[in-house]
């Protein structure tokens, strides 16, 4: 080995504690960004073959999720890497100093560092990506049953993104000791930084552990401030996973489950009420509706005379009479006004698709929608709300077809022979969002079919259930028809997506980690740089577990301010961006609190490992 | 009749070994020796023979691997960490020859540093700072740093906070050996004053103006006990 390359790799092997430290957090970084990118990559890939279930929006919010994390995700990797190298590369400043002060010439020295810098990244990231693709593959295999090749692009993104910031990042304290002279590098005030004279007397032993604990911090601040700003963002990421996640797990919950409503009953023909719960169930389920049923079919209409007996009964709180109809629906384009009058554009185009098509009276409706807009308004017959499905593929810019401008609060849309102006957007399970909601008159005069052919029944809290669901099966039984309890279907839709949630928050749990391991190297590299003075205080009398002290109150400050900012953003974020409706109980804010309670308290417990083991080693084993 | 004197320090077969690698080094071999209080000792010696290693065993801050070592009435050999920080904390003040103050600390913050540690009032701490920074000329650098002290300063600054509490013996590593000869006169001052002062000082050293002050002078060569001048 030639004497240069000889120099660097001695001595990154003789300063194994160090050179261990870094390559080891670099090679966290970079195998725990490449794993929890192809992790929520293959969510998302997930979710995008769950098409045929879940409703358009939801598969849309759920992907914007994924989206969002994962460029938090790449973010973070990003940051501790380049702390580590700058961390690294900034304890070297005097011993660079010192090489030059013994003669050796600048650009020789800067070639020194220069190759030990890019040994140990380029170590780290190759070895990143190996552990990164090793911990995606026993991860797939055990949560996924199954091994799909990742996207290739991420690791060879990762591999130059990280490795060309580390080297960058390591190369700014490089070039700043080669600016300096050899005596102002080796001035304890260049590398101490500390010239302020202190302004306060010492007041208690306790005050003088958290002036060094703070003076320490301060004296790093640089790394400080980087290691906050790395944990800032851990914390908005946190956030987002956990608060957004549950909230946003909620919310969708909430939405599939209020259009039907808890303690509703359908009533109608065997044939229809089948038919009805297979458009409910395809939302969770792989199930496919009659696509021969003719819902028009005369045999399915309800008499009024039972609507009448049913509206009589204590146990019912409300008869809701529907007409459900599959048609094939087209867009009915319009134009808007520009900023200034003069101007006008066109919104929309002439798409056309199949809708379940729901008449309803908004005033005995027994429903509510998550909704972007408003409901139909009573006796608004030419008024109609679509679901998100028919939103996201009939109402969306087409570039190909010349649509540059859609929005279906602008449009219309055509059923049978008649025309309805779109005021609202709903998230509903039926038919997977493929639903399009019309009052009943208007929808029995578009489409000349004058009857109900099914009803929703909402049971009153004055009986027991039992009873009176008894007492309604009995009054349908009378004319021939069947009662189906609808919170059978609205609990597999829950718990279907509760489910679908509940593996998208393992990245939450997975973040943590990754978390924990940015603090705990932080701390590690912060110990050992303090060491020298740790050693000090405990040879003039001060207990091994000041060290502990010490950590703590840094660990605590680093931890509060970064969870402090990463909080205030990841709320902001969570509620404007993310989640639009949000529906949170004092249930949900206790988890929500609860997991980020747990999630700092672990994090300081593990963050002050490194100052554990430094306070049993002996004073000369820290000195030396 | 000549009274007998107090001991301060007593080793018997005080051996110290340690491991680097797979090799085992003795730095010191079987140091039996007693020093008396309120005497001035100096320990002397080549480099390597084991003169700092002793000072490290007599205040506590390394423990032998074999022997016993008395201090200022306590045996020292199986104390735990808690036990040696609080006995280094009251008993013994040491001074480094690298200085080794709390950088992060200001001059008169280091100098409360050991008074802080044993709880003592905090007017007592500061009439006490005052007293010692004016002993050591130091009174108007007490808010500055220890970078921005020069090496005589900072030794001084390191003779202050080993005074704190008033310890009965003060150990001093080499205190002139990184120092001028004016700065070093100054140390030497110091330590003549606290010879006066009845103080148990035990310096390890090579410099002649402080051999001239020794009541005993203790000679290492490679971890042995050369001679012992009493």
């Amino acid at each position: 080995m030639s004497n240069s390359a000889g120099f660097p790799v001695n001595d990154l092997l003789r300063r194994k504690t160090q050179t261990g430290l870094t390559v080891t957090t670099l090679t966290l970084s970079v195998a725990s960004t490449l794993f929890l990118l192809q992790f929520s990559s293959r969510l998302g890939l997930g979710l995008t073959s769950q098409t045929s279930t879940l409703t358009l929006g939801l598969t849309a919010v759920l992907g914007q999720f994924l989206l969002f994390t994962g460029v938090l995700i790449f973010i973070i990797g990003a940051v501790l890497t380049s702390i580590s190298v700058f961390l690294m590369m900034s304890q070297r400043t005097r011993d660079f100093a010192l090489i030059k002060a013994v003669g050796c010439p600048n650009s020789l020295v800067g070639g020194y560092f220069m190759t030990e810098l890019l040994t140990v990244t380029l170590v780290s990231t190759i070895l990143g990506i190996v552990f990164g693709f090793l911990a995606d593959f026993v991860v797939a295999v055990l949560v996924f049953s199954s091994y799909i090749l990742p996207i290739l692009w991420y690791p060879i993104l990762i591999f130059f993104t990280f490795f060309v910031l580390a080297f960058l990042f390591g190369l700014q304290p490089i070039l700043k000791a080669a600016q300096l002279s050899a005596l102002e590098a080796l001035s304890p005030v260049t590398y101490f930084g500390l010239t302020e004279e202190a302004k306060h007397k010492p007041l208690s032993r306790r005050a003088l552990t958290w002036r060094i604990a703070l003076r320490s911090l301060y004296r790093r601040q640089t790394a400080t401030v980087r290691i906050i700003f790395l944990l800032s963002t851990v914390f908005i990421l946190l956030t987002v996973s956990v608060a957004g996640g549950i909230i946003a797990g909620d919310t969708s919950i909430s939405s599939i489950e209020k259009p039907i409503g808890r303690d509703t009953l359908a009533i109608g023909q065997v044939a229809m009420i089948n038919q009805f719960k297979l458009e409910l169930e395809k939302f969770s389920q792989k199930t496919h509706e009659n696509s021969d049923f003719n819902y028009s079919n005369q045999q399915y209409a309800i008499p009024y005379t039972l609507i009448e007996q049913l509206q009589t009964l204590n146990s019912v709180a409300l008869v809701d009479p529907r007409l459900v109809l599959h048609e094939e629906v087209a867009e009915q384009p319009s134009i808007a006004l520009g900023s200034s009058t003069a101007d006008t554009y066109d919104v929309g185009g002439y798409r056309k698709g199949q809708s379940i098509v729901i008449g309803i009276d908004p005033a005995l409706c027994s429903g509510s929608w998550t909704i972007k807009g408003r409901f139909l308004e009573n006796n608004a017959i030419t008024e109609a709300v679509v679901g998100d499905s028919i939103a996201e593929t009939m109402y969306v810019p087409n570039f190909k077809e010349g649509i540059n401008i859609s929005d279906p609060l602008l449009e219309g849309i055509s059923i049978a022979n008649g025309d309805f102006k779109i005021v609202g957007v709903v998230v509903d399970p039926i038919n997977n969002g493929f639903v399009t909601y019309v009052q009943i008159d208007g929808l029995q005069r578009a489409t000349g079919i004058y009857h109900n052919n099914l009803l929703i029944v909402k049971l009153s809290n004055s009986t027991g259930r039992d009873i009176a669901i008894n007492e309604i099966e009995t009054a349908a039984r009378e004319y021939g028809l069947a009662v189906y309890d609808l919170n059978l279907s609205v609990e597999k839709n829950a718990a279907f997506l509760s489910s679908t949630w509940q593996t998208i928050m393992f990245l939450p749990s997975a973040i943590l980690a990754s978390a924990a391991i940015c603090l705990v190297a932080y701390m590690m590299l912060s110990v050992n740089e303090q060491l020298q003075e740790f050693a000090i205080i405990r040879a003039i009398g001060a207990k091994p577990n000041i060290i502990v002290s010490i950590s703590a109150i840094q660990s605590c400050i680093v931890l509060l301010s970064s969870s402090g900012i990463g909080l205030s953003f990841g709320t902001i974020i969570t509620f404007i961006i993310l989640i639009a409706n949000p529906v949170f109980t004092p249930l949900t804010i206790l988890v929500i609190s609860g997991w980020i309670l747990a999630a700092l308290i672990a994090m300081f417990f593990l963050s002050l490992y490194p100052a554990f083991r430094a306070s049993k080693k002996s004073i000369l084993e820290i000195m030396i | 009749m000549a009274q007998p004197r107090e001991l301060m320090v007593s080793t018997e077969g005080l051996t110290k070994t340690f491991k680097v690698g797979q090799r085992k080094i003795t730095v010191l071999k079987d140091i039996t020796l007693k020093i008396n209080k309120a005497s001035f000792t100096v320990i002397c010696g080549p480099s390597g023979s084991g003169k700092t290693t002793l000072l490290n065993l007599i205040g506590g801050i390394d423990k032998p691997t074999k022997g016993k070592i008395t201090v200022a009435g306590q045996e020292l050999n199986d104390k735990d960490e808690d036990f040696l920080s609080e006995f280094r904390c009251s008993h013994v003040g040491f001074v480094f020859q690298a200085y080794n103050l709390v950088s992060t600390l200001t001059v008169e913050e280091n100098v409360a540093f050991p008074m802080e540690w044993l709880r003592k009032p905090p007017e007592h701490i500061h009439q006490r700072v005052s007293e010692l920074l004016i002993t050591v000329g130091l009174e108007n650098r007490a808010t500055h740093f220890s970078a921005q002290l020069s090496g005589g300063e900072q030794q001084r600054v390191a003779f202050a906070r080993a005074l704190a509490n008033d310890p009965e013996v003060i150990l001093a590593d080499e205190p002139t050996g990184n120092l001028d000869a004016k700065n070093a006169q100054k140390i030497v001052q110091t330590l003549q004053f606290l010879k006066s002062n009845g103080k148990t000082v035990i310096v390890s050293t090579h410099d002649q103006q402080i051999r001239v002050l020794a009541d005993n002078i203790i000679c290492l060569d490679e971890g042995k006990l050369a001679s012992n001048n009493e």
